[in-house]
């Protein structure tokens, strides 16, 4: 017997969650066409979880089995539905989906430098150069390429980057490259002074440890899980 | 063409309302007709390092709501001509700042033929400094040599460049670093960072350090500005300080430890 050749594992993975403000189901699927349209590229095929906690006692009104349809005609996969009033799960049971807990729902944090792009990258640029300091308390993200700053990122500052990241002088801050996924993204800088490094969701802190490498040209990769940091020059 | 200037810090205490209140007696000694506002509604300072608390009757959130005219309100220093200064109001908070009415009171400003207006930010980077700086033309960033103050002066860098209106209309505010409380004795002995530390986290131009000074503490309690001090060092520094935000070429003066004689060093 082959008890191996499967596991289950509990995991925390990313999930884009739709917010129900109202129970009709036309207004659901005009809503969502809306926000699918505007960036098509970022939601093609992606898992949705419903959230029907601003509805309240509203949820009775909701039809279920027309709402996976929606979200599947529209191109999302539903994956389950959570914080809905107690007398409408079984319901919910019988269209299909599966009830989730409830979650805390993600706080947007305040994006300085650019705003969240309408349109999915209308430029069709693939690389975004910073030529200002990047300041404590400011983010640049830029989730369809590269970034390069001419100048330093202070302490506090943050680089989201969906490609690799280059800074032209010191990197005192955050800097999380491949976000969307991308393994082969890498991190370049002049003077590495970073609090933290990222690529592909694998993070390391710069701690003491790495003192050798502090202050020092530098580049940071992937090699399979583990990231690797290493003097440039 | 009046030219706003915010001086700023993000950090508390670092000497903002000290180098608002030197700064317009400069302008104004040199012929500049000039405005200071106390943006720091609910904890009003200016009016005390000013020496002027005894002489407000409307301040600007009476401005602001229409209870009063800027002409009522705006206090003429005695000591100085030129210089007026815009109490802000003690019993109110910062919800009383409103964008509007804050443009207004510049325009007129600007329309009455001040030359310079200088927006004394309260410390934080909420409503009352949003404010302070969102009609800037040029930013003072005050900042002591201290790691919490440089990283804060920092983030405030970071807003003068996104929350203004200069940014919104994708022009550039011009940032002038000031640095107070600077002891060139500590900076050797390791204990404070030294000016070079600061311009490289910073990346600002340095437009004057202002040396720790007794005299700077004798003159708030007087309410008298210390650049009127003219003897003492701060007062020297902030009088280089104006001379070279209005063009001129000064050398930066008092960075070097003081060399004592052998009387000196005995005596202290």
């Amino acid at each position: 017997m082959s008890a191996e050749s499967v596991e289950i594992k509990g995991e925390m993975a990313m999930l884009s969650v739709l917010q129900l403000a109202s129970p009709d189901a036309a207004q659901i699927h005009q809503g969502l066409q809306a926000r699918r349209d505007s960036l098509p590229a970022l939601f093609a095929g992606s898992p949705l979880v419903v959230d029907c906690h601003l509805l309240g006692s509203d949820c009775g009104k909701l039809d279920m089995q027309q709402l996976r349809a929606s979200i599947s005609e529209l191109g999302f996969i539903p994956v389950g539905i959570r914080n809905l009033a107690d007398d409408c799960v079984e319901q919910a049971v019988k269209a299909g989906w599966a009830i989730l807990r409830g979650g805390r729902p993600a706080v947007a944090s305040s994006r300085i430098e650019k705003p969240a792009p309408k349109e999915a990258n209308p430029s069709g640029k693939s690389i975004e150069v910073i030529d200002r300091p990047v300041r404590s308390g400011q983010q640049v993200y830029f989730p369809d390429g590269d970034i390069v700053v001419l100048q330093h990122t202070s302490a506090g500052s943050e680089i989201l980057a969906g490609g690799s990241v280059h800074v032209y002088g010191s990197l005192r801050g955050r800097v999380l490259a491949g976000i969307q996924g991308d393994t082969s993204a890498r991190i370049f800088c002049q003077k590495l002074e970073a609090e933290l490094v990222a690529i592909a969701g694998n993070y390391r802190l710069l701690d003491d440890i790495d003192t050798d490498l502090k202050g020092q040209p530098a580049m940071v990769w992937l090699e399979g899980e583990k990231l690797k940091i290493a003097p440039m020059f | 063409m009046s030219r706003i200037v915010v001086v700023t810090s993000g950090k508390g205490g670092v000497g903002k309302t000290t180098t608002s209140a030197a700064f317009a007696t400069g302008l104004a000694m040199r012929g500049y007709k000039t405005a200071v506002i106390d943006f720091d509604v609910g904890l009003r300072n200016l009016d005390l390092i000013m020496g002027c608390e005894r002489r407000v009757v409307y301040d600007f959130v009476n401005v602001i709501n229409g209870e009063a005219s800027l002409k009522q309100a705006l206090i003429r220093d005695k000591r100085t001509e030129n210089l007026y200064i815009l109490p802000a109001s003690q019993t109110r908070d910062k919800d009383a700042l409103t964008k509007e009415g804050v443009g207004q009171i510049i325009s007129d400003l600007c329309a009455d033929g001040f030359d310079f207006v200088v927006c004394d930010s309260p410390a934080g980077i909420e409503r009352g400094a949003h404010m302070a700086m969102y009609f800037a033309d040029d930013a003072v960033v005050v900042t002591n040599p201290e790691v919490s103050s440089v990283r804060d002066s920092d983030r405030i860098l970071g807003l003068l460049q996104s929350k203004t209106q200069k940014a919104e209309q994708g022009e550039i505010v011009r940032e002038h670093l000031l640095i107070t409380r600077y002891s060139p004795d500590r900076v050797q002995a390791g204990e404070m960072l030294g000016m070079e530390d600061i311009l490289e986290i910073l990346a600002v131009p340095l437009i004057g350090v202002i040396p720790e000074s007794q005299s700077v503490l004798q003159a708030s309690n007087s309410g008298t500005p210390v650049i009127l001090d003219k003897e003492s060092d701060a007062g020297k520094a902030y009088d280089d300080f104006v001379r070279r935000f209005l063009g001129e070429t000064v050398p930066h003066r008092f960075l070097e430890v003081e060399k004592k004689g052998f009387l000196k060093r005995l005596f202290g």
